[in-house]
This record gives C-alpha cells, sequence and structure tokens, in this order.
C-alpha cells in the first residue's frame, strides 16, 4: 500500500525548506546589492538578465512555479486541517503553529499581488527590467513599502520556523533539548534576516 | 456565613440543545476541589438566583488523577476535575465540557471516538495465554522509559481538546491514541502494520502538533512524542 499522505507531506516540508528557502535567501541576498547603491544592484540585476532565456525560464518554471503551486496549493489544504487555539493554550510552540498559518495566508496574498505585478505585469507584460530606480519608485509608498517588509517578515518567519519543524518531521532533532536548540538557532535567523531586511528596504530611502 | 466559591457552569440539556450558563455558589472549605464542589451543587441544586434547576450533570471515578474520567474545561484549559484545586484557581471558576467530544448533557461528554481510534490502531496487547518469563525479550532502558510513560495515559481527552489538528475538519485521531501506537509497537509488542494503518488512514499530521500536546498531556510530561511519530 503506497501512503500518499506520509509522503506528500514529506515532499511538501523538503520542497518548503530547500527548494522555497533557497528563494528566500536568494531574495534577500539579491536585494542587500542595493545597500551598495544603485549602481550595483542594477549590475546585478543586468547579470540576471544575462543568464540564457530557454535556462532562466527553465529555472523558473521548474525552481520556482511547481514547488510554489505545490507548496502553496497543499499548504492551504494543510492549513485548513487546524483549528487555531493559541489563546486558549498559549505554549510557545502552539504560537509558532499559529504563526505558521497565519504568515501562510498573508504569504499567499502577498505573493499573488507580488509575482502578479512585479514578474508578470512590469516584467512580463510591460518588458519593464527591475531596476533600482523602479523599486524605489514602487516604494516611495509608504504603503507599499510597508506591506513589503511585512511580506518578507512573513517569509522569513515561515522559512524559519519551517526549519524546525523540518528538523522534527524528519527526525533530526528527536528530542525536547535538541528541539530547542533548534528553535533558538532558527528564531535567531529569522530576527537576523528580518533586520536584514529594514535595512535593504532603507537603502530605497537613503540613494 | 461560610465563605462562597462562585462557579459558572456552560450547561447544555442535551445532545443538540444549546448551551446556555449557570451560576452557582458553594461553601469555602480548605482543600475544596471542582468534583467535590460539583457533588455540592448536586446536593443542593440551586442558582446564585435562588431557582432550583435540575443538578449539574458531568462523570468523575477514581477522584485521583488516575482513571480521566472528570476531565473538562476549566478557566479555559481542558483538565482532570478531581486535582483542580478551588484554592489554586481563578474564580469565578468556569466549567464547560470539552467540546472537542459530542456532548451529552451538560459537562458530560462521549468519548468514545478515543476507543474506536484505539481499536483502528490495535492498541492493545495481546496475551493469548502466558509464557515464561525467561524466555521474554529484553528491552532497553529507553524504551521501557517511554512504554512506560506512554501506560499511563488514561484516555481522558485532554489532549484531543487542546490539539488544534483534532476536529471535524480534519481526520488526524489525535495525540492520544497515536502515542498507544507507539506503545503496542515497543519492542517485544511488535505489531508492524500498526504505524502503517495510520498513515494510509492520514491519521499522522506533522510532528510539531504532537509536541504541543505533549506539554499538555497531564500525565506524559516527560514524554517525547515527537521521537517517533
Amino acid at each position: 500500500m503506497f501512503h500518499t499522505t506520509f509522503y506528500v507531506r514529506r515532499l511538501h516540508s523538503l520542497c518548503g525548506l530547500l527548494i522555497l528557502g533557497f528563494f528566500i535567501l536568494e531574495h534577500i541576498g539579491t536585494n542587500s546589492m542595493a545597500l551598495a547603491g544603485p549602481a550595483f544592484f542594477n549590475g546585478v540585476m543586468g547579470m540576471v538578465e544575462e543568464i540564457p532565456k530557454p535556462i532562466f525560464y527553465s529555472i523558473e518554471i521548474g525552481m520556482y512555479a511547481v514547488p510554489f503551486l505545490f507548496h502553496g496549493l497543499y499548504g492551504i489544504y494543510i492549513a485548513l486541517q487546524a483549528n487555531n487555539n493559541p489563546l486558549r493554550f498559549g505554549y510557545l510552540r502552539n504560537w509558532n503553529f499559529t504563526l505558521q498559518r497565519w504568515t501562510a495566508w498573508f504569504l499567499v496574498v502577498f505573493l499573488i499581488w507580488h509575482i502578479g505585478y512585479l514578474r508578470i505585469y512590469l516584467k512580463g507584460v510591460l518588458g519593464n527590467p527591475i531596476s533600482f530606480e523602479l523599486l524605489q519608485n514602487m516604494f516611495s509608498n509608504p504603503i507599499v513599502a510597508i506591506l513589503y517588509v511585512l511580506g518578507m517578515w512573513a517569509a522569513i518567519f515561515h522559512f524559519c520556523n519551517g526549519i524546525t519543524t523540518f528538523c522534527m518531521t524528519w527526525g533530526i532533532t528527536k528530542g525536547p533539548r535538541a528541539q530547542n536548540v533548534i528553535s533558538l538557532i532558527s528564531m535567531g535567523l529569522c530576527a537576523a534576516l528580518c533586520l536584514a531586511t529594514v535595512a535593504f528596504m532603507s537603502s530605497y530611502y537613503i540613494y | 456565613m461560610a465563605e462562597k466559591v462562585r462557579f459558572i457552569i456552560e450547561r447544555q440539556d442535551g445532545p443538540n440543545d444549546k448551551p446556555y450558563n449557570q451560576e452557582f455558589d458553594v461553601d469555602y472549605r480548605p482543600g475544596l476541589n471542582v468534583v467535590a464542589a460539583l457533588m455540592e451543587i448536586q446536593k443542593n441544586p440551586v442558582t446564585v438566583d435562588g431557582k432550583r434547576v435540575a443538578p449539574v450533570t458531568w462523570e468523575c471515578n477514581c477522584l485521583e488523577k488516575v482513571c480521566g474520567a472528570c476531565m473538562m474545561v476549566i478557566n479555559g484549559r481542558a483538565r482532570q476535575a478531581c486535582c483542580a484545586l478551588v484554592d489554586e484557581i481563578k474564580k469565578p471558576i468556569h466549567l464547560a465540557p470539552a467540546r472537542t467530544f459530542p456532548v451529552i448533557r451538560d459537562l458530560l461528554i462521549d468519548r468514545s471516538v478515543m476507543f474506536e481510534s484505539l481499536k483502528k490502531i490495535q492498541g492493545w496487547v495481546e496475551l493469548d495465554g502466558s509464557w515464561d518469563v525467561k524466555d521474554a525479550p529484553i528491552q532497553n532502558p529507553y524504551t521501557a522509559q517511554t512504554a512506560y510513560e506512554i501506560s499511563h495515559c488514561m484516555t481522558c481527552g485532554c489532549c484531543l481538546e487542546a490539539c488544534p489538528n483534532v476536529g471535524p475538519q480534519s481526520d488526524f485521531i489525535g495525540p492520544a491514541p497515536t502515542v498507544f501506537s507507539i506503545f503496542t509497537r515497543s519492542e517485544n509488542l511488535t505489531r508492524p502494520n500498526v504505524l502503517t494503518r495510520l498513515w494510509k488512514r492520514a491519521a499522522l499530521p506533522v510532528a510539531a502538533t504532537v509536541k504541543i500536546a505533549s506539554k499538555f498531556a497531564p500525565n506524559l510530561s516527560s514524554l517525547q512524542l515527537t521521537s517517533r511519530s
């Protein structure tokens, strides 16, 4: 008997941590280039543009679109199975469990907006390359900037808490002590990445 | 006049009736617990408004935290009423049935779903006859310790009430029957297909959930439920 749920959940966990996790780190890395100024950032963006289109599109579809859709759609199914009760049972892991789902809901909406506007509309339909000036113009609206920071924070928390749950799901951290250590490390990483987000977002107001 | 303790009880006349609240005052005495207070209310079921009402229905048995029958929601948390000391909890004391389970009447709930789950996972030890002790397989201390902890589980249902993944929206059977499948799987009670059966039924969600419940299970505080799930 093939136990679908078991394997689909493992795939969900693996795809979230490795592929989407890499994607978040890549985003933070690339966007941090904005700290070095518009010229440097546009140079990095230009390097991305130089990747041959067939390879670029294969990566976008195979590495991003498909895993995103799978993780998102199956994630919605998982989120709908929980009846969150952090106010009644306010343990740390219960809060993280709830926040994992709340950040996920926010990200579903945020990513539809983010990918739909920047990647599909501006870059795909209008053919505008993503540049420092374009982002600076977009973030000149403080509401957009705040929503983007919140989107990044949600994604970072979801990813970092995902590290903790990945280690549980895959049996890497078996006992409570190991789980607490990983939880502390991943929350430390979460704080660091959140601060990095604020730093690179502020560069659009500095330059 | 003795000091009074106020109880706000969520009552329900039948399985399909609407719940409503009623308030009762009980004379304070040292060492009073929720079960003893409910017994006082049963003797004299008069609300604070002086109205005589039907006595509150609830369930209890051992009165020493080993049977699990008196599990109810006390001040928002699922726990055993027999060890809920009035001195130690916030007043007025709110009592409600654990609504993860079907409510029969007042605080009395139908927990048979857990026993159905234990049947599904074959959560029992097969002892068809008796054997000499000398040939018993040797169990390592960690497994023995784990099995001993799990054997404390009294199927009270606290963990199902607390677990966010248990409910009509999900087919997760809940932490207690899940952990029992680990117990019956421990080395000398090998029944290899028990956990695979669980997977087949899509009954085990993320380990994180079980971890939450393990913190909450009244008698299983030191158990690492995530370790085998």
